[in-house]
């Protein structure tokens, strides 16, 4: 399991370990990766948050447009494993979180253990200091280095 | 705004490349991404209609590097520039620690371009943003058409860079300024995370 800010990490963990799914993703609700169990890759870690904030976007506006307010959980069950992506409230806004299961758990389990999740994120989230972030005052030669070599222009 | 973990030294952050519909936006992260070697970067996820144009968004993500000792990532997206696109582009917008205003130089598409532009400043303002603060380069793309096509950059300074960010020329489909414009943003947003802090 990798985590972007600590504090997600005892309560992902937590879920990981009682609803036993494969893939779990949590983020905020504009797709910026929080914590992350079952990817190798963090770049396929930020496309699955970027397309599942967009899908609890979609599925928002959806049910405010169908029944005037939004539509909150989706569950997708395909053949051999099932997507279940919950939003959980937070003193610091909504989280989002993407479980990817198969046949080891179930749906009813995974609904369980999220809305303990919840809770325990929730709670976490109020113990938490913001404390602002600095870089090096000449992060510039290292940004020009790393982008040129991006590119291939080393 | 952007993501920080000080305990493994991570940063990401979200850039957002906006505009009016067919300026370029999504041929900056083609060429982005055709120019960056494969275990720098995830797959490019296009949501598009059938006729090709962005229907939700492009995203490319990102491995910069270390930069200061911190692990360094960029979520590039793009926003559909069509006007009845408007609550995609507020969904895409949210979040964005970065802008960069793609406009089309031809001479034509200046009322579009300052149509976008002010939707931009008003979907930030939605969002109790002050479009002042946040970190923004535009890029005139297209230069690469015929002078009496086109604008050049500096009437379109004058017509569109009314808070003197950096502007860059540029010819996205074949790479001219696409490169200078990305490290124009990545330089405003991480100086908001430096010492200097942006001022």
């Amino acid at each position: 399991m990798q985590t972007a800010e600590a504090w997600v990490a005892t309560p992902l963990r937590q879920f990981l370990d009682d609803a036993r799914v494969r893939v779990a993703v949590l983020m905020n609700a504009s797709g910026q990766v929080l914590g992350q169990a079952g990817f190798a890759r963090s770049t396929d870690v930020m496309s699955a948050c970027a397309l599942a904030a967009a899908i609890n976007a979609t599925a928002g506006e959806l049910g405010r447009q169908l029944e005037g307010k939004p539509f909150e959980g989706v569950h997708v069950a395909g053949r051999d494993q099932q997507a279940h992506l919950g939003v959980a409230p937070t003193p610091r806004g909504p989280l989002l979180l993407l479980s990817v299961f198969d046949e080891h758990t179930s749906l009813g389990l995974v609904q369980v253990f999220f809305e303990e999740f919840r809770a325990r994120i929730a709670k976490a989230a109020l113990a938490i200091d913001a404390s602002a972030p600095q870089l090096a005052a000449d992060f510039e030669s290292d940004l020009n280095r790393n982008l040129a070599a991006l590119f291939g222009r080393t | 705004m952007s993501l920080v973990n000080y305990a493994t030294r991570e940063i990401t952050c979200k850039i957002v490349y906006y505009g009016p519909g067919r300026s370029g936006k999504t041929t900056n992260l083609h060429y982005i991404y055709s120019q960056v070697p494969a275990d720098r970067k995830g797959n490019m996820v296009s949501l598009a209609t059938q006729t090709d144009r962005t229907l939700f968004f492009d995203f490319l993500p990102l491995d910069l590097g270390s930069i200061s000792g911190f692990t360094t990532k960029f979520q590039l997206y793009t926003v559909p520039g069509q006007v009845y696109y408007q609550t995609t582009r507020k969904l895409v917008l949210q979040g964005a620690d970065g802008v960069v205003f793609v406009a089309d130089s031809q001479v034509r598409q200046l009322d579009e371009n300052i149509e976008s532009l002010q939707d931009l400043h008003a979907n930030l303002a939605e969002q109790d943003i002050d479009a002042r603060t946040v970190p923004l380069v535009l890029q005139y793309n297209k230069q690469d058409l015929p002078a009496g096509l086109i604008h050049t950059q500096v009437e379109l300074d004058d017509a569109l860079n009314f808070r003197g960010v950096p502007s860059f020329g540029a010819d996205a489909l074949h790479g001219p300024g696409v490169f200078e414009t990305l490290r124009g943003i990545s330089e405003l947003v991480l100086r908001k995370l430096s010492p200097s802090g942006g001022e």
